[in-house]
């Protein structure tokens, strides 16, 4: 049964399989209040401290005559809030990032002006890279064959597809990915991020209405903007808000002139990876149905993380994949390589051969990228012979589901479904974050925390990315030390009844 | 700092809308109130008075001479000649911020004025520094700079 928060719509069909469950906790109303509070005082003293003392990094020299290079109101934010939390981010690694990472020590002396590294290094549990399925190995059968290729086919084609830069293999892994996804086609591009802001332009343009989920990624922000369209954004998930959009859209029309719009689209994400939520695609493809839009849905985080085969939403949901028009996904997150595809019909694909910006000016993809993804991909779809897909994928679901019942039992308010291998952990303060991150750190336990801007200013969160190679022991050496952390920073937030039922840790091969 | 990529070109414009302002701005403006309370040397009406005054003194500095934004926002500049109260919500009025933030220093006057038992001077003194916040919030002040003070 979907819940029925955020407006669910009423008759659709129930999956039997699985319960959509997804929660959004609000933040209790003092903590929202002493956040703010919190933002003041930061503001408050880094506006005096502004006026009275010059920092060195601002103090310009040979400049006499000149304008000073910033204004000091704008670089604010960045000497006076996120300097005080600078250590908590861009900590360099030297170790390939899998279930462990091996972080630079540095410290400061002169409260995040400056860094200086102290020689050592950490090896720290890796709850932050969005490896989801451990491929991120810098040994094994995935990274062997990548090797071998680029002995084979060199480093790089420094040309771009349409120019020198096709090779044999990227047409394998178009065929590959195309069958790994269920559609005709697919095509291939070096960059994740650039398959969306560049691919987007040539699918719309003006004239066309595009319904973006509120929560759409930055890249998808700059391809819509690109290409021209009118961008109309409905609440995040919410059926009824994006049902009510369509309706208005065909009803309506074009805005002075009420004529048809050229095309609807409606642009959503399969996982969210702030939220963890996931998108509610039988639903979606309903209300395209009813008001003929097309659909586009981008899997960066879902594809090879959820799903009983790793096919991303659309096996989640058991979906025909013919009823999303256009599937996108990028190769990062749970192949271990990088780039994105975009598949669809093969007339679909054949016009973006030639109108994509992506396709006609950007390098192609390295060939040991392209191994590292057909040997992964090959894995994942049972294709080498193994198990070892299917168990990657088992795992990661019960890692993900037994964290995040774990940090819902100690009261965490975490957001987002409860299938998501990403869980996000509210914390809300900045300088909760900053303290939480610090303490883990110091406890070999390596976290990502985001807060305002690149949050909603309320939304402080930690975020969690499961792996299918974290073991249950790394697991509960987290969950150990961030019950620790909760009790010492108050973070159990929760007012929902917190079951007391044993968790236990499905272990994976048990069910076959 | 490079922000806005996710939607809202600028984040000033909205971070006021969130829960807990109105708390945190209560419970601020009793913090503030109650330290002046406390110096003994003052009398309630001088408290009262100190305490309204300061109170749209931070108003009119904070949200109507402060431009621009902290970071480097993605709409071209075009909030950088903006007071914060012109960028609140990218420039609609009437919202419920934008209601809270008007009535907060009228609310402040009628209070001062009634513990300060209506006495003339403290009036016109606070009437005076009322007019200076109120002024600015009215839609017709939108983007208006009078002589030329605060225009880049």
């Amino acid at each position: 049964m979907s819940t029925m928060q955020n407006g669910s719509l009423k008759n659709i069909q129930q999956r039997e399989q699985r319960p959509f469950v997804e929660s959004f906790e609000k933040i209790p109303l003092l903590t929202a209040a002493t956040t703010f509070i919190g933002f003041y005082l930061i503001l408050l003293m880094g506006y005096v401290s502004s006026i009275i003392f010059t920092p060195k990094v601002a103090q310009e020299r040979n400049r006499k005559g000149y304008v000073p290079l910033y204004d000091q109101f704008e670089s604010f934010y960045s000497r006076y809030v996120y300097r005080r939390l600078k250590d908590c981010w861009n900590i360099p690694i030297c170790s390939c990032p899998g279930s462990e990472v091996t972080v630079k020590d540095r410290v400061t002396h002169d409260c995040g002006w400056t860094f200086e590294y102290t020689g050592t290094r950490t090896t720290c549990l890796n709850l932050g890279s969005y490896n989801y399925l451990g491929f991120a190995q810098a040994s094994g059968p995935c990274s062997d064959a990548a090797a071998v290729k680029i002995k084979e086919l060199g480093c790089a084609t420094a040309s771009p597809r349409v120019e020198f830069g096709t090779q044999k293999i990227h047409q394998e892994i178009e065929a590959l990915t195309a069958e790994f996804v269920g559609t005709e086609d697919a095509i291939t591009f070096g960059m994740g991020f650039a398959t969306n802001a560049l691919n987007l332009p040539s699918i719309m343009s003006k004239g066309c209405l595009v319904a973006s989920d509120e929560k759409n990624h930055a890249s998808l922000i700059l391809g819509l903007r690109l290409s021209g369209a009118t961008i109309r954004v409905f609440k995040h998930n919410n059926m009824e808000s994006l049902r009510k959009l369509l309706h208005n859209a065909v009803v309506y029309g074009q805005p002075r002139s009420h004529r048809p719009w050229k095309k609807i689209f409606i642009v959503v994400e399969g996982v969210y990876s702030m939220e963890g939520s996931i998108v509610r695609l039988p639903e979606i493809v309903q209300l395209k149905r009813e008001y003929k839009a097309y659909l586009y849905v981008d899997e960066a985080h879902s594809i090879g993380a959820v799903g009983p085969n790793g096919r991303g939403v659309i096996d989640y949901f058991g979906v025909d994949p013919k009823d999303v028009d256009i599937l996108m996904g990028t190769y990062t997150k749970s192949f271990g390589s990088a780039g994105g595809y975009i598949a669809g019909t093969k007339a679909f694909i054949n016009h973006l051969r030639a109108n994509s910006h992506a396709n006609c000016y950007a390098t192609s993809m390295p060939s040991a990228c392209a191994e590292q993804i057909i040997s992964s991909m090959k894995i994942i779809m049972g294709k080498d012979g193994t198990n070892e897909g299917r168990k990657r994928i088992q795992q990661l679901a019960h890692n993900s589901q037994y964290f995040r019942r774990k940090l819902n039992q100690m009261g965490i308010i975490t957001i987002g479904n409860n299938d998501s291998p990403v869980v996000p952990m509210m914390v809300y303060m900045h300088s909760k974050i900053a303290n939480v991150v610090r303490r883990l750190i110091k406890r070999d336990i390596a976290v990502v925390g985001v807060g305002f801007p690149a949050t909603p200013l309320m939304e402080g969160r930690i975020r969690f990315c499961l792996s299918a190679a974290h073991t249950k022991e790394q697991l509960d050496y987290a969950l150990t030390h961030i019950e620790e952390a909760a009790d010492y920073l108050g973070l159990r937030y929760s007012r929902k009844p917190r079951s007391k039922e044993i968790v236990t840790y499905e272990e994976v091969g048990k069910e076959e | 700092m490079l922000v806005g990529g996710h939607g809202y070109s600028n984040p000033n414009a909205n971070w006021l809308d969130n829960r807990g302002l109105w708390l945190s701005y209560g419970i601020g403006f009793l913090v503030l109130h109650l330290t002046l309370l406390s110096i003994p040397v003052l009398t309630t009406s001088t408290a009262w008075t100190l305490t309204n005054l300061l109170h749209n003194l931070f108003h009119f500095v904070f949200l109507h001479i402060l431009k621009g934004s902290i970071w480097d926002t993605q709409d071209q500049g075009r909030s950088r000649e903006l007071t914060q109260w012109e960028q609140i919500d990218s420039g609609m009025q009437f919202t419920s911020t934008r209601k809270f933030l008007t009535s907060a220093p009228v609310i402040m006057f009628l209070l001062t004025t009634f513990y300060t038992k209506y006495d003339n001077v403290h009036f016109i003194i606070n009437f005076v520094s009322l007019m200076f916040v109120l002024l600015p919030k009215l839609p017709q002040f939108h983007e208006v700079r009078l002589f030329g003070i605060n225009r880049y």
